[in-house]
């Protein structure tokens, strides 16, 4: 809207498409594109599922906003300060759409190649139940209504505290988003302990741009901050 | 051109162009309770409810939202017989300049529906998308749980 409604010269509702469901079937949770945030942190408020991705929908934006702002749009959107792509793609998200073909791919393959710069209607996201994923996300803003800095989404497997897969993004950064896979590999077959978030700490080196407020260094250093505060969580999760 | 709308339980033809938004076409047909602030989704003052749930009226294209019931504040309740929830904001001086009391009236009123006991915390994040200059919030806050509290002692809905 913040582009005159003016200019507009023709319209196309896609309200009245049905894509705004959130079904659980076959252990995956299947979220229509027109599904807004305060959908799905609805839909987890009363099931306990999605907590991951519902707790960074319930940072972003504000109360009325939330109520309109769809999945679909912010996925094909993808903002700088987006808090939707780093939980979504933590959790191994597909994602269906309509273009020149019919697709269901990766949300990080629908990224890296380009995909999203196409001409397409995005139908839904696809998640997986994964019940013994623990998981976690960070968004540093200095108020509440702020866009976020970045924001940081981890999920681990373990087996006795031993991790067995580790899935780790952050948004906001150059090149819009990062997979740690450095830190993902580190923390392969480790405990999760202080020693070892200390240690992941290094092998955690997202890069950013400078802008007028904050530096690159600034905002790294923040990062890993956040990124070991993340673990510090999940480590208390994890007992 | 002129098209049906649900507004206040109650179907009222509006004027309207195709590409104006719901803030404009309210306004423009004499529901000037709704105030037009920054016109970006970012101050609360244009909230009106759709289907209960509080959105920024500046932020929605009017012709999408024929089919859904709007809900202004002279909706839950007018001068000569306010709400409950409107008498607590006047009780606990909640309102001092009133260009965003619309909006937090109506932000207030749809938790309240949907959560007659919230927390601070929970009332907090429900007024996220509304501000004010004047009040420091405290009041407001105040209000809402002046009126939850009203609503468990008396055994009241929102309605």
């Amino acid at each position: 809207m913040k582009t005159s409604p003016k200019s507009i010269r023709g319209l196309v509702d896609v309200g009245k498409l049905n894509l705004n469901y959130i079904h659980h079937v076959d252990n995956h949770f299947s979220i229509g594109s027109a599904s807004t945030y305060a959908d799905v942190i609805r839909y987890s408020r009363k099931t306990g599922k999605l907590s991951m991705l519902a707790k960074a929908l319930s940072e972003a934006a504000s109360t009325p906003l939330r109520n309109r702002i769809t999945i679909g749009g912010s996925l094909k959107d993808f903002p700088i300060w987006s808090s939707l792509y780093a939980p979504l793609l933590a959790l191994n998200a597909q994602i269906e759409f309509i273009g020149k073909h019919d697709k269901i791919i990766s949300l990080e393959e629908y990224l890296e190649t380009g995909i999203i710069k196409t001409k397409h209607l995005i139908k839904r996201i696809i998640v997986e139940d994964e019940p013994h994923l623990i998981g976690g996300v960070k968004r540093f803003a200095l108020i509440r209504f702020e866009y976020p800095l970045f924001t940081v989404a981890v999920a681990l497997r373990a087996k006795k505290r031993i991790i067995s897969e580790a899935r780790i993004f952050i948004t906001s950064v150059k090149g819009r988003h990062k997979h740690c896979k450095r830190a993902e590999h580190f923390l392969i077959d480790k405990e999760l302990n202080d020693e070892t978030i200390q240690q992941a700490g290094k092998h955690f080196a997202p890069k950013f741009v400078s802008d007028y407020k904050y530096s690159a260094e600034y905002k790294e250093h923040t990062a890993k901050v956040f990124f070991t505060d993340l673990l510090h969580e999940l480590k208390g999760a994890l007992k | 051109m002129k098209l049906p709308f649900k507004i206040n339980n109650k179907s009222k033809n509006l004027e309207l162009f195709p590409n104006e938004t719901l803030l404009h076409v309210l306004r423009n047909n004499n529901f000037t309770e709704v105030k037009c602030g920054c016109n970006e989704g970012e101050c609360g003052s244009c909230t009106v409810l759709l289907d209960g749930k509080p959105v920024n009226s500046c932020q929605v294209l009017a012709m999408s939202v024929q089919e859904k019931e709007i809900t202004t504040v002279k909706g839950i309740g007018t001068l000569y017989t306010p709400h409950l929830l409107q008498k607590s904001f006047v009780e606990a001086g909640a309102d001092q300049c009133g260009f965003c009391s619309p909006g937090m009236v109506l932000a207030s009123y749809s938790l309240l529906k949907e959560n007659p006991k919230p927390t601070r915390e929970e009332i907090l994040t429900a007024l996220d998308g509304n501000l004010c200059r004047c009040t420091g919030y405290v009041k407001i806050v105040d209000a809402v749980e002046m009126t939850a509290q009203k609503l468990q002692t008396n055994n009241l809905g929102m309605e």
